[in-house]
């Protein structure tokens, strides 16, 4: 017999009281909504170490991003266009696609990489992205982050944000909420352990 | 009367200032539990919630293992079957080998601390690199987490930036956690790029979709997964849960149970092989079937690993990870280690008041304490009930189950002020070394109420 | 029926027959001054708790039997100690469930605080005690027998010890910080595990004096005991007591 047919067997020979499947709806009738989605999702960014930036009617998406990452010169980008609630507006910043390097190595040293977010969560700050360019490790290996992200989007708790969510063709995305972390060393909060240490997400 | 826990708790406790630190500063991750909580006006039907699904999933393993198996194949990754931890260590290696690796990179999986694949890579001369800061402090430096969570809590700055100054070249003398952190950055940096294959544990995995789901703060399982094209991603069977609906529910809860905050960092979805990789999958049994049939444990199943009730535990903040004799410490640690072998690590069973603090953390609602006490009642049967406890207990039935004994007592112990012999027979020696002793009243409310005194 | 017509026995646990027994006297007291017909069933020993706690509930069975029987003619079982209250409440009924006559123990007994709060009800107490008191919420009453909201749940902060204090003349109640932090007693756990046991123990004093209390009252003898041997033990300057002796301080 197999390992996986000794494991099966093993289980159904030792499953006592089987139980029913709970309803998920009266969770999410409960679940926390916000009045104001754009102000939650603007405080909670700053709880986890982030920044949440709202674009303004005449404001340059690329003059925003240079006036918060001034220091930035490698600068990656997944995304050439993006929709805002004053029309399109085309992202350059001197960035170039991830895709254009041979090895996800060659990433090292990005000071800042662009990406586009699906939607964000009010509860925790989390943004969902969905992988759509070949090296995955752009999302991770920068210095800082910008997400792009629809204002329109946003969602109140993650029992919205779940049935909404793909991982697309490249089968792999993620929620990111805020800059990367640790207290390993005696609890004390720092930023930047393996992942951006600074991360904007701009609602647009 | 006592254990290799109290004796080792005894000697944790000798070092005043590190143990008053180590209470301290596990109890401000409590507090910060305790407050994140409270922004969730549903937090307590959100528990009840998680503990209904783990039941299921948890009562439906097969269904749920094989929908997960069918739906990861059609993703492409390889699912492997793993009934211990032999076969698992194994597997993982035969991995490795057959695409020719030597650097091994790991997120932090308690998966395999419990079966000991870092020392079983090492011997077949695999370099394994842990990439968690804590896990890799502890691997430099050939020690054991003493905590799931926050694996060196234990560890202060200092030894850190010595053992930082060796391993890293750091400056000798700067002790800043800033520093220190981002000095191991530049440092795991290179091995994340020079690795030909990345490991990562799942906190979850679900079977609608065939996804593994990783939660860390530090994105060093993404660094990890997006250099090296070959991914190993590993879980205990019990990390199965339905659908991305359950999803919604357990990610809820479990960054603001484990450290206060309201998600992890990084709440990464592995679904697929890179374009031009592999994706293995390694479900790995290792006594979780054999735990389905034991009634008065199987709830510790549904533990999501979060460590709150490691950080709530009275016991656990004044004693530390390293008095357990099991790898897992604090509650669930002392029952998963009775479930292991409980002839192995039945010293644990006595690092519990009964508070029942744990149960009440437990974003699962796992029902730690019950079962501790139970293990208690079970030691008899295994051979291991402690003898002077036994003594103890016995003499107090004795007396107890005879009243003309134990008033003639009660009569007896105020002259000489001292408890009846059985009881100080040993342990109360040990009561002593903390207290007084109570002092006998000079009359028993029996004798007074014998005596009309009480009721007029 | 009213509560004035039912029949109360009063359970007074071991060691507090043994070493405290003034506080089985404040009970009767108070029980009688309400009102109520109150009776103590004579040569009551031990409900078997420390036994059970320590790993041989088998050995709490005989005790488990005497008791049921002792209470049999009582309509309510009430007693001064929540810890031994809910052992008999929570396990009796699996450690009896081969005894084929039952008196039903543990659908009949209280605390005697949670007798008071919740079936009495009173609105007033004769009592007087110009002190400041911390409360000393214990495990089992708070998160067993939920004499109080426990700090880890997300529910309304109440706590049934406080409305009864509150009754009281003249007196000034608070809570430590950690307000439900186990002491450490634990039975045979404060004998094993003493190192620990006596940590927490001095944490939870120090804590309760940090609020400038003269008297920590809790309705536990056990915790009280446990503390009150760390207090001699370290001559600090604090006391304690149990909280039916406060209420029923003018009878």
């Amino acid at each position: 017999m197999s390992s996986r047919e000794m494991i099966l067997a093993n289980i159904r020979k030792n499953t006592q009281t089987k139980y029913e499947k709970p309803d998920y709806r009266s969770m999410e009738e409960h679940a926390i909504r916000y009045p104001d989605l754009i102000g939650q999702f603007t405080e909670v960014m700053k709880q986890m170490g982030g920044q949440a930036v709202l674009l303004q009617e005449g404001d340059d998406l690329n003059a925003l991003i240079r006036s918060i990452y001034p220091e930035a010169k490698r600068i990656a980008a997944t995304v050439a266009e993006v929709d805002t609630a004053f029309g399109k507006q085309t992202v350059d910043c001197g960035a170039f696609h991830p895709d254009t390097v041979p090895a996800p190595g060659d990433l090292d040293g990005t000071d800042l990489a662009i990406v586009q977010g699906r939607l964000g969560v009010c509860e925790n700050g989390a943004v969902w992205i969905e992988q759509e360019v070949e090296q995955r490790a752009v999302y991770f290996i920068a210095e800082a982050l910008v997400i792009l992200l629809d204002r329109k989007t946003l969602k109140n708790n993650m029992h919205e944000a779940y049935p909404l969510i793909e991982t697309g063709k490249y089968g792999f995305g993620v929620f990111i909420s805020g800059p990367s972390k640790t207290a390993d060393i005696e609890q004390a909060l720092v930023m930047g352990a393996h992942g951006a240490r600074s991360v904007t997400v701009i609602l647009v | 009367m006592s254990t290799k826990h109290s004796e080792a708790a005894e000697r944790f406790q000798k070092n005043k200032s590190l143990a008053a630190w180590h209470d301290e500063t596990l109890w401000m991750v409590r507090a910060k539990r305790d407050k994140i909580s409270r922004q969730l006006p549903e937090w307590e039907e959100l528990r009840q919630m998680a503990h209904d699904i783990k039941m299921y999933s948890n009562s439906h393993l097969d269904e749920l293992l094989t929908e997960f198996e069918r739906n990861a194949t059609a993703n492409g990754a390889v699912v492997h079957w793993a009934k211990d931890a032999g076969e698992y260590c194994q597997m993982v290696h035969r991995i490795l080998n057959d695409h020719g690796v030597r650097h091994f990179i790991k997120s932090k999986s308690m998966l395999a601390e419990e079966c000991g694949l870092n020392e079983y890579l090492e011997e077949k001369g695999i370099e394994v690199v842990e990439s968690d800061l804590g896990e890799r402090i502890l691997q430099l430096m050939h020690k054991k987490p003493s905590h799931i969570v926050l694996p060196a809590i234990h560890i202060k700055k200092e030894e850190i930036g010595e053992l930082f100054v060796r391993e890293m070249g750091t400056e000798p003398g700067n002790n800043d956690q800033t520093y220190l952190t981002h000095a191991a950055r530049k440092n795991l940096r290179h091995k994340f790029i020079e690795a030909e294959a990345a490991m990562t544990g799942a906190n979850f995995a679900v079977a609608s979709t065939g996804e593994c789901v990783v939660c860390t703060n530090e994105g060093n399982a993404d660094m990890g997964t997006s250099q090296p094209k070959l991914q190993i991603t590993a879980f205990g069977l019990e990390k199965i849960v339905p659908d991305r609906e359950a999803l919604g529910v357990f990610t809820r809860l479990l960054a603001r149970s484990g450290t206060g905050q309201p998600i992890t960092t990084y709440t990464s979805h592995y679904r697929k092989p890179r374009p031009g990789g592999e994706l293995h999958i390694i479900i790995v049994d290792n006594g979780r079937s054999e735990i389905l049939a034991d009634r008065d444990h199987v709830q510790t199943l549904n533990c999501l690993r979060c460590g709150a009730c490691m950080n709530t535990c009275p016991v656990y903040r004044r004693s530390g990870g390293y008095s357990y004799t099991y790898f897992i410490p604090g509650p669930i640690g002392i029952n998963l280690g009775m479930l292991k072998a409980p002839e192995v690590y039945y010293d644990n069973v006595s690092a519990c008041s009964l508070c029942h603090s744990c149960q009440n953390v437990c974003p699962a609602k796992v029902d730690l304490a019950d079962q501790i006490y139970n293990w208690r009642q079970r030691l008899q049967q295994y051979g291991v009930a402690s003898k002077s406890k036994k003594f103890m207990s016995d003499g107090m039935k004795q007396l107890m189950e005879h009243p003309a004994l134990f008033n003639a007592a009660l009569g007896v112990a105020p002259l000489a002020n001292h408890l009846p012999r059985f009881m100080m027979y040993n342990g109360l020696n040990d009561w002593g070394k903390e207290h007084e002793m109570p002092r006998f009243a000079q009359e028993s409310f029996n004798e007074m109420w014998k005596k009309n005194k009480i009721q007029k | 029926m009213g509560i004035m017509d039912k029949k109360i026995g009063l359970f007074i646990p071991c060691y507090i027959n043994a070493v405290y027994p003034e506080v089985g006297v404040a009970s009767y007291k108070l029980l009688k001054s309400l009102g109520l017909d109150v009776d103590y069933p004579l040569d009551q020993t031990c409900c078997g708790q420390p036994m059970a706690n320590a790993g041989f509930e088998n050995e709490s069975v005989k005790l488990a039997v005497r008791f049921d029987s002792l209470f049999e003619k009582y309509d309510y079982i009430v007693g001064p100690s929540a810890s031994c209250v809910v052992f008999v409440r929570d396990n009796y009924g699996r450690l009896l469930k081969e005894e084929k006559h039952r008196c039903q123990s543990e659908g009949k007994i209280y605390d005697i605080c949670e007798f008071i709060h919740d079936v009495v009800k009173p609105t007033s107490l004769k009592a007087s005690f110009p002190h400041k008191v911390s409360i000393q919420n214990s495990c089992h009453g708070v998160r067993l027998m939920h004499l109080s909201a426990p700090s880890e749940l997300n529910i309304p902060y109440y706590n049934k010890l406080r409305d009864l204090l509150s009754l009281v003349q003249g007196i000034e109640i608070v809570e430590p910080e950690r307000p439900d932090e186990c002491c450490g007693f634990g039975g045979m756990f404060g004998v094993e595990e003493h190192a620990v046991s006596g940590q927490m123990g001095r944490d939870k004093i120090r804590r309760h004096m940090e609020t400038g209390a003269e008297y920590i009252v809790g309705a536990d003898s056990s915790c009280l005991m446990h503390q009150n041997g760390i207090i001699a033990r370290d001559k600090l300057p604090i006391k304690t007591k149990h909280i039916v002796e406060i209420l029923a301080s003018g009878l």
